[in-house]
């Protein structure tokens, strides 16, 4: 049956949810993989903020009521979601807190001095 | 990629005009990790006390054959799996530190690389369920156990089930599997889980009754010594227990082992051995014929047989028939489809032992009835009949 092994006690590590409208797309034409996305910086009082590109978005921390687990297929192949789960997959970690991106993101403009 | 510095994250903050006196030192720089475009992980939400399970180190098991719906369980219970589309991106990202945690260690580096691990626009939502048991009891039911003297064994090419093959079959949690099996009075005979065939049940039973009435043993204190004794050339020691074991409630008094038996229990058993025999019966001549089968002190009662008979009162004479709920679909619609089939109207009283196993965690009999069924009036009586015309 597949399972969904835990690490063992204490060691299910901890991760934090991005959540942002949009879609996530490549710059360039080849994958994602090593690409940046941004900046991530936390103001004094704690709200995140988010610097993308040529935009600002200011987030907030939310705990999470319903946490999640972080599953990992086992064996490769990815499956085509969102198809049924079967299949072997390991819990590889849970996730407590969000950062919530909701806000329209604000644009950067550079200031062009005048000559 | 080459990571990016401080120089850079600075200059960057200095064109976005963010005064970096408001912000915490440390930043996380955010690339997108190897795999994470992949879509090979994929996020599950959960229920309450899952998350506590995990930490723990308990396993989640997805259970389901290729033309079922998955279910997940944990430990006890189940939950139907379904797939909850948000409009927004999830990206996941470990080692992602919240301000709480940065203020805390002041010593944390000034930039933090972290990897995105995955994203994904939806995730698996959970919703308690009922375990879906009713495969258990059709499994055993393949191959009744007969008894030892019985030539099927040796011969039989059915299957036989261990704890292990059932809980890869059975879509419900390893405690409500294991439950379900006592609740069924199965047994286990070398090493797999076994169903008594009725006849055979009642064999063994009949030895137990007659062998109390003639030791005049009160019903809620029989002897499990002398019964081995009494009855183990007759069958295996391991059988006598285990009917008593079905019937009666354990208990030890001065070091040694009695039996409380279970009046109900018996006379539906008799019940249903009377009533197999035929289509159905004269309610008055059943209701003589079943006192006069239990045992002597026992009293029979129409009680005793909700869920296994039904009375119909409208018929002249009153009659009465088999109808076991574990016969019946375990899915609700067609449950109710099918009780509808057998009886056009029903009363409460007489529907609730037929419905009653359906009701979800905290759900009532009448919240069923409300959702399935469609409530009228017959001769001042509240009746419930089909939502639906039944062809």
């Amino acid at each position: 049956s597949p399972c969904l092994p835990s690490a063992g006690t204490g060691a299910l590590a901890q991760w934090v949810l991005l959540e942002l409208q949009g879609e996530v797309e490549p710059r360039q034409s080849g994958d994602l993989a090593g690409s940046l996305l941004g900046d991530l910086h936390y103001t004094c009082e704690g709200v995140p903020v988010l610097i993308v590109g040529h935009h600002i978005l200011y987030g907030k921390v939310v705990q999470l009521e319903k946490p999640f687990a972080v599953l990992v297929k086992q064996g490769g192949a990815s499956q085509p979601s969102p198809g049924e789960p079967h299949g072997r997959y390991t819990v590889t970690a849970l996730i407590k807190t969000k950062l919530l991106f909701k806000t329209r993101p604000k644009p950067i403009i550079t200031h062009v001095p005048k000559k | 990629a080459a990571m990016r510095s401080r120089a850079e994250v600075d200059a960057t903050l200095q064109t976005a005009k963010l005064n970096p006196a408001e912000l915490l030192p440390a930043v996380h720089c955010l690339s997108f990790g190897p795999q994470a475009g992949g879509g090979e992980c994929c996020l599950l939400q959960l229920e309450p006390g899952l998350c506590a399970e995990l930490e723990a180190g308990r396993s989640l098991i997805i259970r389901g054959e290729k033309d079922e719906h998955a279910v997940l369980c944990s430990k006890d219970k189940t939950y139907d799996m379904k797939i909850a589309d948000t409009s927004n991106m999830l990206l996941f990202v470990p080692g992602c530190k919240t301000p709480e945690e940065l203020k805390a260690d002041q010593a944390s580096c000034n930039i933090i690389h972290s990897q995105i691990a995955g994203f994904s626009k939806n995730y698996w939502e959970l919703r308690r369920c009922r375990p879906k048991l009713k495969k258990l009891r059709t499994l055993l039911m393949e191959d009744p156990y007969e008894g030892p003297d019985s030539q099927k064994d040796q011969t039989s090419t059915f299957s036989k089930y261990t704890t292990e093959d059932l809980l890869n079959l059975i879509q419900a949690s390893e405690e409500e599997i294991l439950h379900q099996l006592q609740a069924i009075d199965a047994c286990k005979i070398e090493g797999y889980w076994r169903i008594l065939d009725f006849d055979y049940e009642m064999k063994l039973l009949n030895h137990v009754t007659q062998l109390i009435d003639s030791e005049s043993w009160p019903l809620s204190k029989v002897p499990l010594c002398a019964c081995l004794e009494e009855l183990g050339s007759l069958e295996p020691r391991e059988m006598i227990e285990h009917i008593l074991l079905s019937y009666g409630r354990k208990y030890v008094d001065d070091g040694e082992v009695f039996f409380e038996m279970h009046e109900d229990k018996i006379c539906r058993a008799i019940a249903q051995m009377l009533l197999q025999n035929a289509v159905k019966f004269n309610l008055s001549e059943f209701e003589e014929v079943w006192q006069q089968s239990v045992p002597e002190g026992m009293t029979a009662r129409l009680d005793q047989l909700q869920g296994l008979a039904l009375v119909d009162r409208s018929s002249r004479p009153e009659t009465i028939f088999l109808l076991k709920v574990e016969d019946l679909p375990e899915d609700n619609q067609e449950r109710f489809n099918s009780l509808f089939g057998i009886r056009e109207k029903w009363t409460e009283v007489d529907i609730t032992p037929y419905i009653q196993d359906l009701c979800a965690e905290k759900q009532t009999v009448g919240a069923l009835l409300t959702k399935y069924a469609r409530c009228s009036m017959l001769n001042g009586v509240k009746v419930y009949n089909s939502r639906r015309p039944i062809s």
